[in-house]
Parts: structure tokens; C-alpha cells; sequence
């Protein structure tokens, strides 16, 4: 396990290097000039743009610009935003907006998914199975965006029961309603996937030892089907926490949170390179680290699976 | 009773069954036919392979009825929509403004004053092929880089496998925004395709892969090179079409992502240009019309939805054919 693990965390070196270098090249063949932007309307002092240009190392080429970044990232130095903040402060006020957000959509379809899933896999065939199943086609088939509005319109604009955008500190309440959304998706996938697994184990052997052995029904299902079916359920929402933050992007946006979607998505379209790729790395490493999670967590719940 | 059996087994040890006192024996007439043609396999007809098979049971499932039925009626409004209607959804007259439902138009106008009916059904094209053409790309190239990981494994495998959790790595929509973000001022549906493509590729790469693994030490292939033939035709003979199955499935489901993917990037203000008809622009055009007149956002996402709707449903029927496991 510990060799397993110590490889795992070396092979997360070449695809960290990787994602942030495709990132930074991609975000370095962004047309326009920052810096020309910068000025706005007003004519441009070359003298001024020089200046700005060396100091966020725009004038170096790619790949000297691409180590420098490196370079100071490792001492967490990640450099300043155009207008002038450090960009470590930038993301230390949007990322825990967005974990906040995160966590709540985790939750929520962690818990509505396993149980919605689960009573529809057992009961398969009845009518609120039919009715599960149709409600979650319809969330994966309906852009999370359409959701979102829809939501909004009737909880917050028509009924007044949430708040309709949250602003700049959120709280529980304000964050809510957009945790569901950026949740409904994930959590549709999970129904789905929690009721394929409990209604293909139903049928297995060890359930019907189980029975045979005069088990009760509650313990039949809690200790021998909920195990077995759960597991590739937690694998789902590990590798989700990665996903959440990124899909953050346009539930923010609906939702007017401060959070690292909307940061990025203005960093993207301001072309602006190192709070971009900043970004982009941290969500990467997030997601990384959730997967190997993931992966020691299927060890210890699948007694089958060994890593040597 | 006791007499009867003692003499059978007496003489079933001489193994010649003497007959007994007033019991018939029935001989089978002498079986004439050589038996090479009882045993010789039926080269005439085809045999029944699992694709056969899945095929038979996915006829009768109502989930591949509706959905087949639906996609066939998609298709065809995207390929001929002047069948649908007469209306030009690029004509557009600003006094008609969110007008209401009136002959010929039965779906009102949107705030620049088109046709919403007229919209909806031009839009599918566009949702369509984008959905395909991504579906395609994603399916061949993913495919072709999986397959090769897979059957070769060594250190092509290692490099192939490290630029796939590169690209897994990075959220699709993030990178499609930011690499959209360099065609901004020139986007089209190609491009566009080619964006979701490039960062969605890897889902199926990973999928095959996994398969060609698992097919590549199976007995016949093994028989199959001992009978002589060639490691990349064995590949694409008998290893890719065992690994096929997974692929299909994730291809059907994947196809509705995508429609739903461009839709984003659309509302997003990165995808389609505005003088592509499209379900995704619409909808964001819509978006600020919500409490006004929220039919003309409803519309273009009721298109949408039914169409993706219709590709999982079909996702999920390839899903219960091709893995006689989930059948019930």
C-alpha cells in the first residue's frame, strides 16, 4: 500500500507539470495585448508598457515565462493580477466561496442521490420508481443553466422563499439554492447509478444465502446489498469534488457568487495568464488529490482489492 | 422385482442387454448420415453473434422504441426543416417583439422579433451535428490512441496513458472556454466541435483501454497468433470489436453531453457565432426575457432537453442489450 501510494504521488508530478504547461500555452496564445488593454482608450506609453511588460515577464518567451511561473508557484508565489493584487489574496477570498458551494452540492446529492437511488433500485418496477427515474432523466437532459433560471424564477423571484443571488459574503441560505443546482446533475447520475448497482445485487447470491439464513430484511439490505452497491457510488462522488468546483463556473454566474468560477471566467476572458493558470492548477490539484483519494477508499472498502 | 433387477446388472458387466421375457426393446433405425454433417458448422447462415443477439432484445425494449422514434424525428428535422416550416428563422422584425402565437407563427416571436417555432426547428441541425460530428471524432481518435495504450502496453502505453490524465485532468467546459477564447472573433460549428473534441477524447480513450486489456489476454487470441496472424491483426480482428461494447454505450450517452456542452458554451458567450441558429444561443438570449415572457426561453430548452433526453434513453437501451448481465 505505502509503495502503491508513493508511486501514485510521483506519477501526479508529470500531470500537474503537463496540465499547467498545456494551460499556460493555451493561455499564452490568447490574442490581444493585456497590456494594450490596460490603457483602454487612452494612447498607449510604450515606455510604461515596456516597463509593465517585464515586470509580469510578458517580454521573456514562452518557456522561460512558463519556468518563472514554476518557479515561483513552488514558494507559493503565484505573482499579481493586472490590476495590481497579489494573486495569492484573489484566490484566497474566491476558493472558500466556492468550497462552501462545493461541499453544500456535495452533500446534497451525495444524501438525495443515495436515497432516491437506492429506494428505486429496490422497489424497481413500482411507481415512484418510474417517477425517480423519469425526474432524474430530466435533470441530466436539461442544461445545468435552464435549471438554474428556472430555479430561480419560481424559489426566488415568484415564491420569495431564497434569496435569488448571493452577493459577496454568502451564507448558508444564500448558497442553497445554487448548491442545488450545481448539485442536480451530479445527483442524477448518482440515482441512476445507486439503482442499477442495488437492483443488480438484489439478485445475487450472498443475498439469497442471506435469506436463506433467516437474516432480516433490514439487515439483508443494510449489510449485504448497501455495501456492495455503494461502492462505486463513493468512487462517483470523489472524483465529483473536483468536478463541482470546476462546473462552479456557471452556477456562480446565474447565482452572482464571488467564487473561482467567476473569477476564472473574467480571468479568461481579460486574458489574464497568471491568475488563470493559478487557478486552473490548484482546481487540477484538487482533482488529482480527490482521485487518489478515491482510489485508497476503494481499497478499503472493496476487501478484493489489494494494491501491492 | 427383486429377480428383474439382479439381471440387469448382471448383465450391464457383460454390457449386452439380453431381453428380458416379455419386454420390447425399440432399436433406432441405423443411423445413416456421415456425421460430418451433423457436426459441420452451417457456413450458409450467419451465426448468431452477441451483436445479433443484443439486437434481437433491444427491439423489444420501449426504451429503445421511444427513443429510436424520437432521434429518427430529430434527424429528420435536422436534416430537411423546410418540411417543418416555411418560415425564415434569420427574418426578423423588431415590432413584432415578443409578440404572441398567430397563424403561421404558433410559437410567438422572441424579443428580436423571429419566429420562435421557426428557430426551434432550424436550431436542431446545429445541436445535431455538433453532437455527431464531436461524437465521431471523440469516438476514432479517443479509440485509436486507447486501443494502441492498451494492445502494445510498454512505453507507449506509459506515455499514452500520462498525456490522457493531462487532458482528464482539466475540466472540459475550462479548457473548451479558454481555447475558444483564442477563435472568439471567428467561431464556428467545426471549431467548436473540434474544442469539445480535443477535451473529450480521453473518457473513451481510458474506456477502451480498459477493455483491450482485459480482451488482449483472452485464449483466442492467443490461438490466433499461434495460427499466424499479426499482432495488428489481431487488434483490429479480434480485440477491437470484443472491446466494442463499452464504447458504443458511452458513445449513445456521450452524444447527449455534448449537445448539452455546446449549449453551455453558447450561454457562456464563447460558443456558436449569433448568426448560427442554435438551441444554446437562444436559450442565452432568452435568459433576461425570464420574467417576462418566459415561453420564448422555454421553447429552445424543451427542443433541447427532448433531444438529449432522447440520445440517453437510446444510451440506455444499447446499455441493457449489449450486457445481458443488467437484463431482468
Amino acid at each position: 500500500m505505502g509503495k502503491y501510494l508513493l508511486r501514485r504521488i510521483l506519477q501526479m508530478i508529470p500531470v500537474i507539470l503537463g496540465t499547467t504547461l498545456l494551460i499556460y500555452a493555451l493561455v499564452f496564445a490568447l490574442p490581444g495585448d493585456p497590456v494594450r488593454a490596460m490603457f483602454g482608450a487612452r494612447p498607449v506609453n510604450e515606455a510604461v508598457a515596456a516597463q509593465i511588460r517585464s515586470e509580469y515577464n510578458l517580454d521573456k518567451p514562452f518557456i522561460i515565462q512558463y519556468l518563472l511561473f514554476l518557479k515561483n508557484a513552488l514558494s507559493l508565489n503565484f505573482g499579481m493580477t493586472f490590476s495590481g493584487q497579489p494573486v495569492i489574496s484573489v484566490i484566497g477570498r474566491a476558493f472558500p466561496v466556492t468550497i462552501r458551494l462545493a461541499l453544500m452540492a456535495f452533500v446534497f446529492e451525495g444524501i438525495f442521490g443515495v436515497i432516491f437511488g437506492v429506494i428505486s433500485g429496490l422497489k424497481k418496477g413500482k411507481w415512484y420508481d418510474s417517477v425517480i427515474l423519469i425526474v432524474s432523466l430530466l435533470l441530466i437532459s436539461v442544461p445545468t443553466f435552464v435549471t438554474g433560471f428556472v430555479l430561480q424564477y419560481f424559489i426566488g423571484v415568484k415564491w420569495r422563499i431564497l434569496p435569488v443571488t448571493a452577493g459577496g459574503s454568502p451564507g448558508f441560505l444564500d448558497l442553497l439554492m445554487p448548491a442545488m443546482v450545481l448539485g442536480s446533475v451530479s445527483m442524477a447520475y448518482i440515482i441512476r447509478l445507486a439503482r442499477t448497482e442495488v437492483s443488480s445485487n438484489i439478485s445475487e447470491d450472498y443475498v439469497r444465502t442471506a435469506r436463506a439464513k433467516g437474516m432480516s430484511n433490514r439487515s439483508v439490505i443494510m449489510r449485504h446489498i448497501l455495501r456492495n452497491s455503494l461502492i462505486p457510488v463513493v468512487t462517483y462522488l470523489g472524483t465529483d469534488i473536483g468536478a463541482l468546483m470546476g462546473g462552479a463556473m456557471i452556477t456562480e454566474r446565474i447565482f452572482n457568487i464571488q467564487g473561482v468560477g467567476n473569477t476564472l471566467y473574467q480571468a479568461i476572458l481579460r486574458g489574464e495568464g497568471p491568475l488563470v493558470v493559478s487557478i486552473v492548477t490548484i482546481l487540477v490539484l484538487v482533482f488529482v488529490v480527490c482521485n487518489l483519494v478515491v482510489d485508497m477508499l476503494y481499497a478499503v472498502l472493496d476487501p478484493r482489492i489489494r494494491y501491492a | 422385482m427383486t429377480d428383474s433387477n439382479t439381471t440387469i446388472s448382471e448383465n450391464t458387466n457383460d454390457f449386452v442387454v439380453q431381453p428380458l421375457h416379455g419386454q420390447e426393446r425399440f432399436v433406432a433405425p441405423i443411423d445413416e448420415t456421415p456425421v460430418q454433417e451433423v457436426d459441420s458448422v452451417d457456413e450458409s447462415k450467419v451465426a448468431s453473434s452477441m451483436w445479433a443477439d443484443a439486437w434481437r432484445s433491444m427491439r423489444k425494449n420501449p426504451l429503445f422504441i421511444v427513443s429510436g422514434i424520437l432521434i429518427l424525428i430529430i434527424l429528420i428535422v435536422a436534416i430537411f426543416p423546410g418540411i417543418f416550416t416555411k418560415v425564415d428563422p434569420n427574418y426578423c422584425n423588431l415590432p413584432q417583439s415578443l409578440d404572441g402565437p398567430s397563424s403561421g407563427h404558433p410559437l410567438g416571436f422572441n424579443q428580436q422579433g423571429c419566429d420562435v417555432y421557426s428557430r426551434v426547428v432550424y436550431g436542431a441541425r446545429t445541436s445535431v451535428s455538433v453532437g455527431i460530428l464531436t461524437t465521431v471524432i471523440v469516438t476514432l481518435f479517443g479509440g485509436i490512441v486507447g486501443a494502441l495504450a492498451g494492445f502494445y502496453g510498454g512505453w507507449l502505453d506509459a506515455v499514452l496513458s500520462r498525456i490522457t490524465d493531462i487532458f482528464f485532468a482539466i475540466p472540459m467546459l475550462l479548457g473548451a472556454i479558454v481555447v475558444l477564447q483564442m477563435f472568439k472573433t471567428s467561431t464556428s460549428i467545426w471549431k467548436v466541435v473540434l474544442v469539445l473534441a480535443l477535451f473529450g477524447w480521453v473518457t473513451t480513450a481510458r474506456i477502451i483501454r480498459g477493455s483491450v486489456l482485459e480482451a488482449k489476454n483472452l485464449e483466442f487470441n492467443t490461438a490466433s497468433t499461434a495460427l499466424g496472424s499479426s499482432p495488428l491483426r489481431n487488434l483490429f480482428r479480434h480485440v477491437v470489436p470484443n472491446a466494442l461494447a463499452p464504447v458504443i454505450v458511452l458513445t449513445t450517452t456521450s452524444l447527449g453531453s455534448y449537445i448539452v456542452a455546446e449549449a453551455t458554451l453558447s450561454f457562456l458567450g464563447v460558443g456558436l457565432p449569433t448568426t448560427v441558429v442554435s438551441w444554446g444561443g437562444d436559450i442565452s438570449d432568452a435568459q433576461s426575457l425570464l420574467r417576462i415572457d418566459p415561453q420564448v426561453l422555454f421553447y429552445p430548452s424543451l427542443a433541447l432537453a427532448i433531444t438529449v433526453l432522447a440520445f440517453i434513453m437510446m444510451g440506455d437501451a444499447v446499455k441493457d442489450a449489449l450486457d445481458p448481465k443488467s437484463r431482468v
